[in-house]
């Protein structure tokens, strides 16, 4: 008898396999989305024209695009230097505050009148990354500790710091950092601080540049250096490792805090490149969704940029398509989920084929693509 | 009423093929009600496949299964426990917040209605309690309780579902020996009760104690069933370790050099606290293999590790050439030149997921460098190096270490640990699972390993293995040594009555003995 699904004996993980799969599973989440356009009376093509016209067919909307795929990207970045090496953090939302919060102190200390005055840019920003990128690395590596230590949950402590450190920002904001004002934040950030501006008549910043730099090192740590080796051994399989020698707490702590440094360089590039303020809320969930860029990515950093491009891109477009089409930009959202959710089951036809015997003559099914 | 295991239970040539393994080989088993009986066989050898196909887990590829002489379908648990047929799995299958009666309730479905009747239930768990001897507070929440209680709880359980066939699965590793005696009085009452008990265990002195009978299995097979009376715990060692095939290596003669791997009073505790290594002093020599003789579980591998600091170090010391490592670092270990080749090559030995290259520079990582990035190419030559050398089968040094067979996975970290250029190498069930002609080779290499001079701690169970390639053999037996003799010239007797826990002294006498006693049975 034929089974509708037949196991492959041995999966398809080709990148060619990946790719088709995981591009597939997007076209799927549009098809999908698509029914729900019609719902709102709207044109699906007219939508997605907007949707996607917006963030890279205009130069403002790129600028927008490039803006929110920094710390996307960063994000995603930490996510993939943390799980590689078995440590499933997930408090990547409070590395960017705490990173946030360091520099925009760094950078109001200054400020002109205050202490230290005004210093120049090419000092204050390895400066300021290296203050928040350790702040927020040792913030992670406490979490890192207890699991390294005393075999704690990461996951679970990882998920409750976040909220210790939004709480620590709203302190921050609405005490000693408060500018007068009605507003919980800072004054502005002096301008000798702004990351520079790097496309003429847009709002991209120089923080796309330290990203694509932070992916480029992300790579190089992983697939080029003895401890990336370390890294990706202990996260495979820690008895092995131990075996070889490696000091699995040790990595694992380690682990935590570059996670945890990139996750604070995503606030650092926001608070110095975009917001020019510490305020309430900065983070806006980016800590969670450049997790969901790095599972998409599947964990390989070159694949980063490009996809936290698209992620960026598509909440820019939001906003365009509300405008004209007149469909929430919420949708968008779930388009996003959508995606995740159809790329993890499409991976399905990697270990499956599908085989449809009245139609298997006529309609190759896209599985029989996949594979070879 | 359906039908419920009465009299006896048989399994009749079973199958089970699992992919590149033939776990079960036409398998046949009798239990009958009212007895004891144990199934005997080194790790692998098919005893816990054979009682997952009698409790539904698996299903077979080919045989039967008869109850009273009728056939009968165990498509899962389920259909077992309605057969009257329960397990006791090495790990408890417990919930751990929930008390004693919730957990022996748990996936029942009594008195038809929507509510539970717990209050009812404990009483029937007390009424059995009592009967069968095993004292228990039905209210008790089972995290709380020791593991012999947790146990119970577990037999309860099946007895709870009125089960009269009671499986177990290595009831006693985790056990103390006085909750051990407690487990035995029960199984006693039990069999008293006309219930069969399959006790599945590699501890002879335990069968030799408890069962009527015992079924010994080796590579997927039956090799012998016997009544306990008419067999000793010396054959049994036989039985189960001998190995079908003679296979024969060749070893030249060497005088071994100086000591290389001294091991002093060392004494070692497992997970659990128990003292696992008792006192044991060992010496390797240069260009000398010993062999360390042993049924599985008597603190073979947690004597490796400790050589190698993987695991605690209660007392004792270790010396590498006569230098103190004892409480170096593992890595530090591996610079000092102690190579080590565990028992598990798919879980510890090797990262499965990853390439034959990246695997072959496992613990050898900060080695292949250029400054601070790793040497890609010089690993990727030793990689291929290896493969050329070792004979090692695979579709390219990118392949995933996790598809080669276990031959050549077993090649790939035998040549990589000495090619390392220790002095001393420690290597733990090096053949074990695996076919001849990957026996031979890996053979082939420890004795090449021998000639250059290495000196190497041989673990095995395999007591052919040992006497083909050892000098010396060790004979280790609950943490200690209880002696040590010339592979040359050395008795199976002797060596297997060592293994069974009798003292070097007097196993020469018994081995006599037991040579007589069989004479007399044949004449």
């Amino acid at each position: 008898m034929a089974k509708l699904f037949e196991r492959r004996l041995t999966p398809a993980d080709s990148p060619l396999a990946i790719l088709a799969t995981t591009t597939a599973a997007f076209f799927a989440a549009m098809l999908v989305t698509a029914f729900l356009f019609l719902s709102y009376g709207a044109s699906p093509f007219e939508a997605y024209f907007a949707l996607f016209h917006e963030p890279f067919g205009t130069l403002r909307g790129f600028g927008y695009s490039l803006v929110r795929t920094s710390p996307l990207a960063l994000i995603a970045l930490g996510t993939i230097v943390s799980w590689r090496s078995g440590f499933s953090y997930l408090g990547f939302e409070g590395c960017f505050v705490v990173g946030a919060s360091a520099t925009a102190w760094l950078a109001l200390l200054t400020a002109p009148g205050a202490r230290f005055g005004p210093i120049p840019f090419f000092l204050f920003l390895p400066l300021a990354i290296l203050f928040g990128f350790v702040a927020a690395g040792i913030w992670a590596g406490l979490v890192g500790l207890v699991r390294a230590w005393l075999g704690g949950n990461e996951v679970l402590i990882s998920l409750m710091s976040n909220y210790v450190a939004i709480f620590i920002l709203q302190y921050l904001v609405s005490g000693p950092m408060r500018a007068p004002g009605s507003l919980p934040e800072t004054r502005l950030l002096p301008r000798t601080t702004w990351l520079p501006f790097i496309l003429p008549g847009t709002r991209a910043h120089a923080g796309i540049l330290i990203a694509i730099a932070a992916a480029v090192l992300v790579w190089v740590l992983l697939q080029k250096m003895p401890l990336g080796y370390e890294l990706i051994v202990t996260g495979f399989n820690a008895a092995a490792a131990r075996y070889a020698g490696i000091d699995v707490g040790r990595r694992i702590l380690l682990a935590s805090f570059f996670a945890g440094g990139l996750g604070g360089l995503a606030g650092i590039v926001e608070v110095l490149g975009s917001q020019h303020r510490l305020m309430d809320g900065i983070s806006g969930g980016v800590g969670f969704v450049g997790i969901v860029v790095a599972l998409l990515a599947r964990l390989n950093p070159v694949a980063v940029i490009p996809t936290a491009l698209l992620y960026g891109g598509m909440s820019v477009g939001a906003d365009a398509m509300q405008r004209r089409a007149s469909i929430p930009s919420s949708i968008t959202f779930i388009l996003q989920s959508l995606t995740v959710l159809l790329v993890l089951a499409f991976d399905a036809l990697r270990y499956y084929k599908i085989s449809l015997p009245a139609f298997s003559r006529r309609t190759p099914p896209p599985a029989e693509e996949v594979s070879k | 009423m359906e039908r419920v295991v009465k009299h006896t239970l048989e399994m009749k040539n079973i199958v089970k093929r699992f992919p590149g393994v033939l776990a079960n080989n036409n398998v046949n088993l009798t239990i009958q009600a009212g007895e004891i009986h144990a199934l005997l066989g080194e790790n692998g050898a098919g005893k816990s496949t054979l009682m997952q196909i009698l409790y539904g887990f698996h299903s077979m590829d080919s045989g039967e299964i008869l109850i009273d002489g009728e056939p009968v379908r165990l498509g899962s648990p389920k259909d077992a426990i309605a057969l009257g047929i329960g397990m006791v799995h090495q790990e408890f299958m417990l919930v751990r917040r929930f008390s004693v009666v919730e957990n022996t309730v748990l996936g029942l479905r009594e008195g038809g209605g929507p509510l539970l009747d717990l209050q009812r239930a404990s009483e029937k768990l007390k009424d059995l309690s009592n009967r069968h001897g095993l004292a228990l507070d039905p209210a008790a929440e089972v995290g709380s309780l020791p593991i012999g209680v947790q146990q119970r709880v577990e037999i309860l359980k099946l007895l709870y579902r009125d089960a009269r066939l009671l499986i177990l699965d290595e009831p006693t590793a985790v056990l103390t020996p006085l909750e051990k005696d407690q487990l035995f009085a029960v199984l006693r009452k039990l069999r008293e009760d006309g219930r069969s008990v399959v006790l599945v265990t590699h501890k002879l002195a335990e069968i030799m104690e408890l069962a009527d009978r015992v079924t010994v299995m080796r590579d997927g097979q039956v090799v012998a069933t016997r009544t306990i009376g008419s067999t000793s715990g010396q054959e049994l060692t036989r039985l189960m370790v001998g190995r079908e095939v003679n296979l024969r290596a060749e070893k030249s003669s060497q005088k071994p050099g100086g000591p290389i791997l001294q091991v002093e009073e060392l004494r070692v505790r497992d997970e659990t606290g128990h003292e696992k290594v008792r006192g044991l002093s060992l010496e390797v020599h240069s260009g000398e293999i010993l062999g360390i003789a042993g049924v599985d579980g008597n603190g073979q591998s947690e004597l490796a590790e400790a050589i190698l600091h993987l695991r605690e170090i209660e007392s004792g010391r270790v010396l590498l050439k006569g230098a103190d490592v004892t409480r170096l670092s593992v890595a530090q270990h591996r610079k000092a030149g102690i190579s080590y080749v565990p028992a598990d090559r798919r879980h510890v030995g090797s990262v499965t997921e990853m390439s034959v290259a990246d695997n072959a520079i496992l613990g050898l990582q900060r080695k292949y460098t250029r400054g601070l990035f790793r040497g890609i190419r010089e690993a990727r030559e030793s990689a291929l190096g290896l493969v050329a050398r070792f004979g090692i089968r695979t579709g390219g040094i990118d392949f995933a270490a996790g598809k080669l067979s276990g031959g050549n996975l077993q090649k790939l970290i035998l040549g990589r640990e000495i090619m390392r250029g220790s002095a001393a190498l420690v290597v733990e069930h090096p053949t074990r699972g695996l076919d001849v002609g990957a026996v031979e080779a890996v053979w082939a290499e420890l004795l090449r390993a021998r000639q250059e001079g290495k000196a190497i701690l041989l673990i095995s169970a395999e007591l052919e293995e040992l006497l083909n390639l050892a000098d010396r053999i060790a004979v280790m037996f609950d943490g200690r040594i209880m002696g040590v003799v010339d592979a040359a010239g050395a008795s199976v007797e002797k060596i297997g009555l060592m293994m069974a826990g009798i003292a070097a002294e007097s196993a020469s006498a018994a081995g006599q003995a037991i040579k007589e006693t069989h004479h007399g049975e044949t004449l």
